[in-house]
Formats: structure tokens, sequence, C-alpha cells
């Protein structure tokens, strides 16, 4: 393979991008991985097992993360967005601003003492807004790279010129307040834009109650209650009395199939409903569930086998009705109000925890992503992939792949991955 | 544009005391409004309306022609009514087929749909007008507890009424925050009071109206305002038929949001006519003396 | 048994076309206070799944549900995720109840006639005249009631409503 080779860009550290550089990697490839996070890992990261094997998600996705670090071939750029965008297929000059994280990165060891002195306290992003962090802080424990970072809107010393604290009891003496932002050069032969999705925020949906009760909650919120590196270790407790709950409901297509939201499928919702039903009943097996579905849209290969067992041994109800209508109890029990269309019949019925599964949504800094780079967005403001060839954007060289094209679960991100990856590969190798 | 009041059936004649108070709230606040002459019932979008659409809309456009004569826009003091005539609008002003075959008929009595003419429920125009609203206030409704029931017709169909939002409205609470009182929040603030269901089913329209008072009575409302003659007569006249039914006592003196207004800017309550409600207001009144 | 009635079906997708984007997902039901009242038996979902369906029969003449029942709150529409018009298609099928001479609810009939009589459905009496004057309240002058008949003979009111019975 030639060592005058250009390298490719991949914008993105999620599932999708992690995989798209490890298949470019691995047949030589140079690769640019850009994260605008402190972290790669994406939103896998955050959940706690995967459909259908119901596999722990950050043990398959941690030794990719660490591959992806030392693999010789990637060169990772974390706390880096892409600014400006020129040239052409083959030939392309990137400018990056790479945040300053005022930590040396040949220092940190994450041994997390800076963490434990540290007097700010944050709303934790990855944690949904469930817990704090500090200022001085690690995106997540199994994170990578396994660095601190400072988040410089929130830390004393740079809104008030005080504290240091970290840096006082840092025996590595690994804090850096001179750190600067640096702009970066990139000249790469192709892109591949894999920066993934946000969820659509339920308030909106007057109805389900979602800002006004506190034990409606969405699904990413109870994943991260059921994972035992969450803010409740695993144990699940809901969040207006801490007690535990025994009857849970899951709303499907919160948001989804909806003119007046979303009108498209989110495509893992009915999947994920039934695994996040599972995880709950595998820790407490008093816990019942139902499901309200429209359609139980469960396609892939082993899914419809997945959903009979979460009815057979898992305690699971399935309830064709979608529903509209969320009243709560003077306990805060929320109660819901639905037809069950099997049998015509209208009822309310109590339950101690409701979660909302909520549309997978474009970014919200993809129309301006789309911008600097030049690629086209769809009606719905996901990359617009070429109709017969989806991971093609509308700009020759720079491809798509992972739900910032089109809401899809993790297996299905893979493949697009190594889709994406191929095609990338190919301009870079021609000529 | 001006405006000339359609004040529907229901006001006029029944309620006329309800009538007192926009016109004299109007006044207060500066805003002239003069008297349309030769109105027909709108028609009634919850009654004769439903029975055929072709003499719904003839009837709706006729009504509609007489402010378009006298080039004036409508201020409608019932949310049925506003409902009826924005829909009117809204289908014969985009589909010129059924125009043209409403204006054939209207030629037989010498009159001509064009639209337009705008159509604006009085609690809008109120809305329209709250910084005047507040700079008059003499006596603020201090500590009144208000259940606002925005109803209906006043909020949806939202592609017709394009208002208020459809299912979190929130003009009612800023004209009731407006004279001093506290809008208090109830869960079933956006649910029907269950008056069209007279006409077919009494049981069904007592109950929702029992779940309404049930919620306001737990969120400890005084009375109740509304901005419909529909829901004015549901809840002043029907809450001693639930007593009688399910051995309960609620006792809510029931407003139009002018009535509330009209006390607050110093009309005098004997000139409203208060005391032709049929659940008594003078303990409200009292309190907020 | 219940027999499929294209020409019905299509008649009401003719005057309202969103009656084909409903894909049966039972909003409408959970966002109805009727239906909640009555546990389903009055239910908004299924009226436009027998409109689909074109079960003429089950809707006009059995009104099983009884469209008749809805209060007209339009919740239905507002939550509706595909913009079904809902309460303007049980409009067309109460229209449809009246023409084809089926039972309807009597204070209905008694609504109109009022119109056709009075041009009003609630007309002045005496004390209430009375009573404007007390409060200081100008003189109303309402239509015409020729001019009403007119329009009403025109669009053949009082034959659709069949206000003296028969079909």
């Amino acid at each position: 393979m030639g060592e005058n080779l250009k390298s490719i860009m991949v914008i993105g550290g999620g599932i999708a991008g992690i995989q798209a550089s490890l298949d470019l990697a691995e047949r030589g490839l140079a690769v640019e991985l850009i994260e605008k996070s402190a972290c790669i890992g994406g939103r896998m990261a955050q959940l706690d097992k995967t459909f259908p094997t119901n596999d722990c998600s950050i043990c398959i996705l941690a030794p990719k993360l660490a591959e992806c670090f030392r693999h010789p071939n990637i060169k990772l750029h974390t706390l880096s967005e892409v600014k400006s965008l020129s040239g052409k297929a083959g030939n392309f000059k990137a400018k990056l601003l790479k945040k300053a994280r005022y930590i040396k990165e040949d220092q940190c060891i994450n041994c997390g003492q800076c963490i434990e002195k540290c007097p700010m306290r944050v709303d934790d992003e990855f944690d949904m807004n469930l817990r704090k962090r500090r200022a001085i802080y690690i995106d997540y424990v199994q994170g990578v790279p396994s660095i601190m970072t400072i988040d410089r809107d929130n830390c004393l010393f740079f809104t008030k010129q005080a504290c240091r604290i970290c840096e006082k009891v840092c025996e590595r003496e690994a804090i850096d307040f001179e750190q600067q932002d640096e702009e970066i050069e990139l000249n790469i032969g192709s892109i591949i834009v894999a920066t993934g999705y946000d969820i659509f925020n339920p308030k909106s949906i007057e109805s389900l109650g979602y800002s006004r009760y506190p034990n409606v909650i969405t699904a990413l919120e109870f994943e991260r209650l059921i994972c035992a590196s969450g803010p409740l270790g695993g144990h699940l407790m809901r969040p207006s009395d801490k007690k535990e709950p025994k009857k849970l409901a899951f709303i499907n297509c919160v948001g989804s199939r909806d003119i007046k939201n979303n009108p498209y499928c989110s495509s893992c919702c009915c999947m994920y409903t039934t695994k996040e039903a599972m995880i709950a009943y595998e820790h407490d097996n008093q816990i019942d569930t139902s499901i309200f579905y429209i359609d139980l849209r469960a396609a892939g290969k082993g899914f419809r086998e997945y959903i009979q067992r979460g009815h057979n041994e898992y305690a699971i109800s399935y309830i064709k009705g979608k529903v509209a209508k969320i009243l709560e109890d003077d306990q805060r029990n929320p109660l819901i109000i639905y037809e069950d269309i099997n049998t015509s019949q209208v009822k309310q019925l109590d339950f101690d925890l409701v979660i909302l599964a909520t549309t997978m949504v474009p970014k919200k800094d993809a129309i301006e992503l789309a911008k600097i780079l030049g690629i086209e967005l769809n009606e719905y403001n996901f990359y617009r992939g070429n109709h017969f060839h989806p991971q093609k954007s509308s700009k020759e060289g720079i491809f798509l792949c992972g739900a910032c094209r089109d809401p899809m679960d993790i297996p299905t991100s893979v493949i697009d991955a190594s889709g994406a990856a191929a095609k990338a590969a190919e301009i870079v190798m021609r000529d | 544009m001006s405006y000339n009041y359609f004040l529907g059936c229901v006001i006029p004649g029944r309620l006329p005391f309800l009538e007192a108070s926009v016109r004299k709230a109007f006044d207060k606040i500066g805003v002239n409004v003069g008297d349309q002459a030769k109105c027909s019932c709108c028609p009634d979008p919850t009654g004769a309306a439903q029975l055929d659409h072709e003499s719904f809309l003839v009837l709706g456009a006729r009504n509609l022609c007489l402010f378009e004569e006298s080039n004036n826009n409508v201020l409608s003091l019932c949310s049925g009514c506003t409902e009826t005539l924005k829909t009117v609008k809204f289908i014969l002003d985009k589909d010129k087929e059924k125009k043209k075959d409403i204006n054939s008929k209207l030629k037989l009595v010498g009159k001509n749909y064009k639209g337009n003419v705008e159509i604006k429920h009085f609690a809008q125009v109120l809305y329209e007008n709250l910084e005047k609203i507040k700079e008059k206030v003499k006596k603020p409704l201090k500590d009144l507890k208000v259940a606002g029931h925005p109803g209906c017709h006043y909020l949806r169909p939202s592609e017709i009424m394009n208002w208020d939002d459809p299912l979190n409205p929130e003009t009612l609470d800023r004209l009731i925050e407006a004279i001093g009182a506290d809008p208090i929040d109830y869960s079933l603030k956006n649910d029907c009071c269950g008056n069209p269901l007279e006409k077919s089913d009494k049981d069904i329209s007592l109950s929702m109206l029992e779940s309404k008072l049930q919620s306001m009575k737990e969120a400890g409302a005084d009375c109740i305002t509304v901005v419909c003659p529909a829901c004015y007569q549901q809840f002043d006249f029907n809450q001693r038929e639930i007593n009688k039914k399910k051995n309960t006592d609620y006792n809510f003196p029931v407003f139009y949001i002018t009535e509330l207004i009209a006390v607050a800017l110093g009309i005098d309550t004997e000139e409203l006519g208060l005391n032709f409600h049929r659940i008594k207001v003078s303990n409200i009144l009292e309190k907020i003396a | 048994m219940q027999m499929v009635d294209f020409e019905f079906r299509n008649e009401i997708i003719k005057e309202d076309f969103s009656l084909n984007y409903c894909y049966q997902c039972g909003t409408c039901s959970s966002a109805c206070p009727v239906a909640f009242i009555t546990s389903g038996e009055y239910n908004p979902r299924k009226i436009i799944e027998e409109s689909l369906l074109g079960l003429k029969e089950l809707l006009i003449k059995d009104q099983k549900p009884n469209v008749w029942l809805c209060c007209t709150c339009q919740m239905c529409v507002e939550e509706c995720p595909q913009n079904v018009f809902l309460t303007e298609i049980f409009e067309k099928i109460k229209n449809k109840i009246v023409q084809l001479g089926e039972p309807y609810p009597e204070a209905f009939k008694v609504q109109a006639k009022a119109v056709i009589e009075n041009a009003l459905a609630i007309s002045l009496t005496p004390p209430i005249t009375r009573r404007r004057e007390q409060l200081g309240l100008p003189r109303i002058e309402f239509a015409d009631i020729n001019e009403i008949k007119k329009l009403l003979g025109a669009t053949e009111f009082e034959k659709k409503i069949k206000l003296n019975g028969g079909k």
C-alpha cells in the first residue's frame, strides 16, 4: 500500500465512526478521527445493554475504543470540531478547532483525586442531567482517552480566577491552565460523517406531562438509571420518592410517526423498550411491565423471537393502543388513559413509572456542519444520502453512516459504517 | 376596521347580564364596539349545524355578509359562534366551488359573500388590550383563586381558531392575572365541560362536569371563570343537578371573565346583574371587597 | 352480516380526504373524554375504522358507536398524529344519518325547528326583554324570518332533517 496515500477524516466518535475508523486503519489507511466531546464512545456508551442479545454495551464497545486509541493508523482528535472545509474529493483541506483540555495528556493517569476535591457541581450531560459532575471530569468512567478534562465554562479558575485546587492535589502535575485552543489544518482525501443523533424532547407533547410529572421519564434517562455505572448504581428507584417501582409502562412512538412532530419511524423503539423491560425484570422479578404500541416493528433477525421472549419470560404485556393522556394521582403515580384496541375498551391504569420512547432526531448542530461541509440535508434535517446509494452524501468524497443519516440501531450502524469506509477508501486509493 | 358585536342567541335571550358585562368592560377600557342588526342564529356548531352542512354554511355566510355590508369586523360574545363563523370563513375562502354554490343561494336574498371581514372572540380582543386593562384596574381581586376554563371551541380546532395553544392555553390565565387574581392550575383544565352532550346523553354530560368540578375542588378554587355561554350554563345551572345525584356539595360561583374584569375596573356590581346568577356570588364579592 | 359498502366509504372520502390517513393507532380514543367515561363504548377510533371499512349499516342504522355522543371538544383532532379531521368526518356521518331518515336525538330537531321558525335557537321572551331594559341593554333587531325561510328553502333544510317525521 502506498505511503503517500492521503488520510481519511471521520467526523464523530460513536460506534459508527469508530467502526469506520477501525475498518480503514486495518487496511492500512490513515484515519483522522474527530470527536467533539472529551471522550469517544457516543450513545452506545450510555446504554446498559444492547438488543437482541442483551450483551453489556460497554463490554462490546470498550475493546473497540481501546483499539481506536492505540492503533498506529488512527489519530484521535477529541474536543475538536471541523470549522471549515475546502477542496474536492481526493484533496480536501479541513480546519479544525481543538479546544484546550487544560490537562497534560501524557501525565494524567485518571486517578480521580482532582474530581474528589473540585468544588463545582455541573449537570452531567452523559447521565442525562440526572446527577452532577464536577468542573474537572471524565465523560464516563471507561472513557477513552482515559484522561480528565476541565470544563472552562464552569471552572472557578476561568470564571472567577479562584480555586486551582485540582492543580494542588494532582500528584502528576498534569493540570495546565495555560493551554490554548488550537487550530489544526488537515489535508485529507475523503470524509466520513458519523455524528449520530439527539433525542426528541417530549416536553412539547403537553398531554403526556413529561415536564410536569416526575415519574414520567425518557428511555435514555431510564437507561442511565438501570445502568450499573449510572446515577443509581443500577438499583432502580423512581424520581419522586425513591421507591422501587413495580409497575412500569413504556409508551412507544412518542413524537414518531407523527405529522405534528416527526413523521418518520424511529426504528429502534419497539426493540429497546422490550430490552429495557427485560433488564428491569432481571434486577427485580416483581416488576410487571406494559408496553403501549401502534405496531410492533421487530423486523431484524431474531427480533420477533425477542419480543416473544419478553412476553413469555419477562412479564411484559404488549397493549396495542397509543397513549395520548397521562394524569397523576396524589402519590405522584402516573395514570395512563388508553384504548386497548384488541378489546375496544378505554381504561385508566396506574403505574409507578412511565417511560417514553422518543424519536431519534438529528443533532442540533447538524445544520451548521452541513453548511460547513457543503452537503445537503433532507426534509427532516438528517444528512441527505443518495437515493440508490445512501452512504453517499450530496458531495463527492463525503460519505455518511449511522444515525446521522437515518435512525438506525447498532448492528445497522456498524454495517453502514463499513460500507462508508469502503467507499471512502476508494477515493483515497484511486489513481 | 372597527368591530360590531355578534351576540348570538343564548346570551341576549337567556343570559343578558353576561352581555351587560361585556359591553361595560369594553366601554371602560375604551374599545368602541357597535351593534349589528339582523343577525340570525350563527348556527350552533354543536346543534343544528350538525344536521346539514349546506344549511350551516348558508346561514353562517349570511351573517358574515351583514358585517361585510356594514364594513365591520366581528366581535363575538360566544365561543360557539366564533367557531361557526371562523369555520364558514375558512371553508368558503378555501373552496371556490362551495363559495360559488353558497353565493348562488345568498343571491336569493340579495347578498354576496366576499370574505373580507375578520372574526374575533371577545377574549382575544381583551387580551390584545391587556396593558389597558392592567392600567385601569381600580380594585385588584387579590387572593381570589380563579379556575380558568378556556373551553373547547375557544381553542380548537387550532387550524381554524388560530388563537391560543390548543393543548396548553394561557390567554385566559393572563387575563385573570391582569386583574390581580390568581389563575390556579388544575389537572383537567383543558377538558370539555360536557355541555354539548346535553342534547344526546345528559348522564355523560354531567359526568364530564363532575370530573371538572372535582379537579377544581382539589386545586382549591374559589370560583370559576368562562368565556362561553354554553360553558356558563353547564357550570352555573348544573352543579345543583350533580349535588342531587351524587350527594356532593359543589358550590362554585361562575363568572364570565368580563364580569370579573368589570368588578376589577371599578364598575358598580349593581349594574352587572350579578344577582341573576343561579349560584350566589355574594361570598366572592365579600372576599374581594 | 355486515357488508362492506364501498360507495359509502368513498362518499365520506370525497367530502373529507383525511379519512385515508388513519393508521388506527388509538390516540383519539385515548384523548377522548367521552370514550373514557363510557369505557370505550363510544369510541372515535372505531367510528373511523367502520368508515374506512364502509360499514354503513353499523354506523348509520345501528349507530354503534353512537356518533351523536361526540361532544365536539376536538381533542382527537389536536392529538391525531396523522391530521385526520375526526369531528368533520363525524359531522358528515351525522348529515347522512339525518338525510337517510334514520333516528337522531330529539333536541337537535327542536333547535332546528326554532331556527326555521324564529331565525334563532333561543328567542327573546317578554321577561327577558324587561330584564334587558333593566340592565340598560339596547333593543336588538334580529333577522328577517322571510330571508331565513328563503335560504333554508333553497338548501331544503326542512326536508332533509325530516322535521315532520318520515323518511
